[in-house]
């Protein structure tokens, strides 16, 4: 139950959330980093969705990686 | 690997929802975002906010940055998912 409730209050989230991306959000200063293809990747550690600290560096050597920055947990973006 | 402003307990929760295979990272004091640049004001039902801008940035063996996107383009990963494949490829011939 706990969770259909939570599914359908991110599903509104959603809805409310679209609406208004498309108009006032696009008027701010849009972010855009000035980092670009050959810099190094800032390195950094966060805690993941297992409380286990991950650091970029560590997979130097070892893998590529995709970071995907998405908005909030539970909508779209 | 994603990465938001959510809480580790949110990301659990959203992982579980959507079944996702790969770490979803709590970036809570937005440090990242911002040594990132892509920290973008949101302003919803008159309320002001600071979420991450929907950005997708392929990191090489080296660490290094090999591909950037943003927004719409950012949501589907396809191209990403391509370049890396196409990284590992190249890395193992």
């Amino acid at each position: 139950m706990k969770r259909i409730v939570t599914a359908i209050a991110g599903l509104f989230l959603l809805l409310g959330l679209a609406g208004q991306f498309s108009a006032a959000a696009q008027e701010e200063a849009i972010a855009k980093t000035t980092l670009k293809e050959g810099d190094v990747a800032p390195d950094f550690t966060l805690t993941n969705d297992k409380w286990e600290q991950v650091k970029l560096s560590d997979f130097r050597g070892k893998k590529n990686v995709i970071l995907a920055f998405y908005v909030l947990a539970f909508t779209g973006g | 690997m994603g990465i938001s402003i959510d809480s580790p307990a949110a990301n659990a929760a959203f992982a579980k929802q959507i079944g996702v295979t790969f770490p979803l990272l709590s970036d809570m004091n937005k440090e990242v975002l911002t040594a990132y640049g892509i920290l973008k004001p949101y302003d919803v039902h008159g309320g002001k906010y600071q979420w991450a801008r929907r950005t997708t940035i392929v990191v090489d063996k080296d660490g290094k940055i090999q591909h950037v996107e943003y927004d719409d383009s950012a949501v589907n990963p396809n191209n990403a998912v391509s370049i890396c494949t196409g990284l590992h490829d190249k890395h193992e011939k």
